[in-house]
């Protein structure tokens, strides 16, 4: 039956990266000596061949128009051969071998408004989520948070002033698409209010054994309702607003925007770097949605910030400071309270507690 | 030995079940190959359960869904779809 | 010219040093009616602070379970043009290099079939398309293969691998990171495009400890470069480093996690037995001090975020393996190990789960891999220990033949 049709074409796969190396790159390949950062978002890899690749290293917002992605290849021909990279935070790289050309490059990347950094000891991008632009279980926007917090933070992408690198991500419910929970700061969308079930729906759209089965704390059971109806209910205290049965049966849903927010984590590094990679832990337990700018949101990172560059040792990452300096100092010196949401109380809870007599005065 | 048993009558025994169970419950693609080793034994091994998973779905008859993971369904008109 | 609708809210996010999300929404607006309601209903959720998005789950292309994702707004009778909006995840070339060329391909395709909104990229790494309608995707799909390109995993099938730069661009790449992350994705085409899973799989190659794309954090299988033999230390660089202003004692030695290094004002001494490849001191000194030259891999398994037990940072399978030479057989290892998580695990139970669940020590056993002290970062503390086997009276006599 399928005969007379064309032949699709299936599981070929990503094309071959060597398709798209510029020839200094072919020519170096596993050969690189050392680098250099030469400038904020500037830097030079040198080959044991003698051959120089710069990279211009400059912020995007991750949600690009086709414009622009045209614009990049347009400054790409112009400056690079046409070959260019994105990075693993989302921001945009130029390759290039000509030194000359590299302030035209920023001098016409700041005209479409992309500033050029991230490099060495600065906030690079912030990963982020989808948000209200895109994502169905969102507990707040991303792209939004992500840009007040950067247009706050600017300086420390476009400058190297700080004792080390920060990794700021954003999730905007606790699914962590973005993968939140190791990064210096990580702001993490959040549900306070159980699941509201819409009994009428969800005998018809869900599955209720997948459902019951998809609580973490085992809080959903199967029951009939006084019409009749086969749905589910849920027992409220028990219920630590993961979301999980949402994704498997919308007919659950916890938005609500009287009790959805945001909150902050703090102290995750995933470099093997001095430390071993860590967990972020609970700074601010919840701050309310303020579109569009979420004032509260930057001004609370903007003082963790602040109060760890003041404070931390050259390449302490924010962690490590707090490891040096403990919590209770992290507390004083921030000025956040402390409060009995941050007292773990899931799986292995007993080992946040703290088991010595040491402690800072 | 376990007898022979071709990909196009394990492919029919998947569509069996799931259409048995449309509506009650859904099934991944690792429940029927497991529902298939019960019946056939070794006979239905990975290889020839891959390949009747890939028979029901480019012959269209079975369809891949999600909902917090993929399942294996026979097309039907998406409850959350604008019409 | 566009008409646009007002979105005062909105539009505060265009002012300010940072790259405006809305500039480029706005800027796709003027030839996609999409973007145009996509404009309005954003404001909308930012004055009501609440998202306007249902759940998708069935739309995709044909033969493909994965590599769409369904979304539906639902509020589609004043949003007509976003009434579908569903997602593509396109595989991104290794390391993540373009050519202008390339680009400007996507662009094409995308401003033909969907919104021409982009994200560069996705947080597993793919190139997603956002925003187009259930007719469209065949057709995009066909232009994408056409030019070379292929979808992304979505649901429980293998995610699409990322990697690195590697050795296309970096002095420490102790592997060839966008090899085996192509190597990968093409081996396993069927796993990426047909969801036969408990749930998602992920891959990353990182290539050295400074792993810059969180393998150990999100990666079902972390691949972290390392090496075997001395750090390189090139005396006369370090020297020049202290002169220039570096303090090698407190910025480097104190720093050192094995506390193996020494620096008496001229020479920097490594007892190389004790590193514990960090890479501190070469991040520090980068032109003094290089990853030796027996270069590979420490392979870890279960990274995941919270959902649903609790997030896990991935834990070591296997301590050192020349992965460039030696690929085979990190595949079958790899392979034992999806096997038995595949077969066993449940529905949604990523497999670091699953290894809480069913044991470390049963996990690795049954997949025919030494159990050895690199697995742990110290043995257990409490004695409930599940003693596999006892003796009956009599049983020692039978031992002594």
């Amino acid at each position: 039956m399928a005969d007379d049709k064309p032949k699709r074409v299936t599981d070929i796969g990503p094309p071959h990266y060597e398709k798209f190396l510029p020839p200094v790159i072919k020519d170096n390949y596993g050969k690189w000596k050392y680098h250099e950062i030469l400038k904020p978002g500037v830097m030079v890899h040198y080959g044991h061949s003698g051959d120089k690749l710069f990279t211009v290293r400059a912020a995007s917002p991750r949600l690009m128009s086709i414009d622009k992605m045209r614009d990049f290849a347009d400054l790409a021909d112009k400056y690079c051969d046409g070959y260019l990279r994105f990075t693993s935070r989302n921001n945009v790289e130029f390759l290039l071998t000509d030194e000359s050309k590299i302030d035209p490059l920023i001098e016409d990347l700041k005209a479409l408004n992309h500033p050029v950094g991230g490099l060495g000891n600065s906030i690079s991008n912030i990963v982020h989520t989808q948000g209200w632009v895109h994502c169905h279980s969102a507990a707040t926007d991303a792209s939004g948070i992500v840009k007040a917090v950067m247009d706050e933070m600017y300086e420390y992408f476009s400058e190297m002033k700080l004792p080390a690198k920060i990794r700021i991500a954003l999730a905007c419910c606790l699914n962590m698409c973005g993968a939140v929970h190791c990064s210096d700061i990580a702001i993490l969308g959040i549900h306070r209010r159980p699941p509201r079930i819409d009994h009428n729906t969800l005998e018809r759209l869900c599955e209720i054994p997948l459902v019951t089965s998809s609580c973490p704390t085992a809080a959903i059971r199967p029951t009939t309702t006084p019409e009749g109806k086969k749905s589910v209910e849920v027992i409220e205290e028990q219920c630590m607003f993961c979301a999980n049965c949402y994704t498997v049966c919308p007919s659950m849903p916890l938005n609500d925007p009287l009790n959805d927010g945001v909150s902050i984590w703090v102290g995750g590094k995933v470099s093997n770097a001095r430390t071993a990679p860590m967990f972020s832990k609970l700074a601010i337990p919840f701050i309310p949605n303020n579109p569009p700018r979420w004032p509260e949101v930057t001004d609370a990172i903007k003082n963790i910030v602040e109060v760890w560059a003041a404070n931390a040792r050259k390449y302490e990452r924010i962690g490590e400071w707090i490891n040096r300096i403990t919590y209770p100092k992290f507390f004083e010196m921030t000025g956040i309270e402390f409060q009995k949401e941050h007292i773990d109380d899931f799986k292995f809870a007993g080992l946040t507690y703290h088991r010595t007599a040491q402690l800072v005065r | 030995m376990a007898s022979e048993v071709s990909v196009q009558e394990v492919a029919d025994a998947m569509y069996k079940m799931i259409k048995d169970a449309q509506g009650m419950k859904k099934f991944k693609a690792g429940d029927l190959t497991k529902a298939m080793r019960d019946v056939y034994g070794d006979a239905a091994d990975r290889k020839t359960c891959k390949a009747a998973i890939k028979e029901l779905i480019d012959s269209g008859r079975c369809v891949y869904t999600y909902f917090g993971g993929s399942f294996i369904e026979i097309p039907h008109d998406e409850g959350a779809a604008n019409k | 010219m566009a008409n646009l609708p007002n979105t005062p809210k909105l539009d505060e996010l265009t002012k300010g040093p940072w790259p405006s999300f809305v500039s480029e929404i706005k800027r796709a607006a003027e030839r996609s009616d999409m973007c145009k309601d996509l404009l309005g209903l954003l404001e909308r959720s930012y004055n009501e602070k609440i998202g306007h998005w249902k759940h998708g789950g069935i739309v995709g292309v044909m033969g493909y379970g994965g590599g769409v994702i369904g979304r539906y707004t639902d509020l589609p009778e004043e949003f007509p043009n976003i009434s579908h909006f569903h997602t593509l995840r396109i595989n991104q070339p290794a390391g993540w290099f373009y050519t202008s060329e390339a680009l400007r391909t996507l662009a094409d395709i995308w401003e033909k079939h969907g919104s021409g909104l982009t994200n560069m990229h996705g947080s597993t790494g793919d190139i997603i398309f956002l925003g187009t309608r259930t007719e469209e995707l065949e057709p995009t799909f066909a232009d994408l293969t056409a030019a070379g390109f292929d979808l992304g995993g979505s649901g429980s099938d293998m995610r699409t691998p990322s990697a690195c730069c590697g050795k296309a661009r970096c002095e420490w790449a102790c592997y060839d990171t966008m090899k085996a992350c192509y190597d990968t994705t093409m081996r396993y085409q069927d796993e990426l495009h047909r969801p036969m899973f408990p749930y998602k799989w992920k891959f990353k190659f990182a290539g050295c400890p400074n792993d810059c794309v969180a393998s150990i954090a999100r990666a079902d299988i972390s691949v972290i470069g390392t090496w075997r033999d001395d750090i390189k230390i090139d005396q006369a660089e370090v020297k020049n480093y202290a002169d220039a202003g570096l303090d090698i004692f407190d910025d480097v030695v104190l720093n050192c996690p094995g506390k193996c290094m020494k620096w008496d004002g001229n020479t920097l001494e490594i007892d190389n037995d004790y590193c514990r490849h960090c890479m501190h001191c070469i991040n520090v000194m980068p032109k003094a001090l290089a990853p030796g030259d027996k270069r590979g891999a420490t392979v870890l398994i279960g990274a995941k975020a919270p959902i649903i037990e609790g997030a896990l940072l991935s834990s070591v399978v296997i301590p050192f393996i020349d992965i460039d030479e030696e690929y085979e057989e990190f595949c079958d290892i790899i392979e034992r190990m999806q096997d038995i998580w595949s077969e066993e695990g449940k529905n949604r139970e990523r497999v670091g789960e699953f290894i809480q669940r069913v044991g470390m020590g049963n996990f690795f056993e049954a997949a025919e891999i030494d159990l050895i002290p690199e697995m742990v970062t110290h043995p257990r503390e409490n004695p409930y220990i599940f003693f596999e086997d006892y003796y009956e009276e009599g049983d020692e006599e039978e031992e002594e033949e």
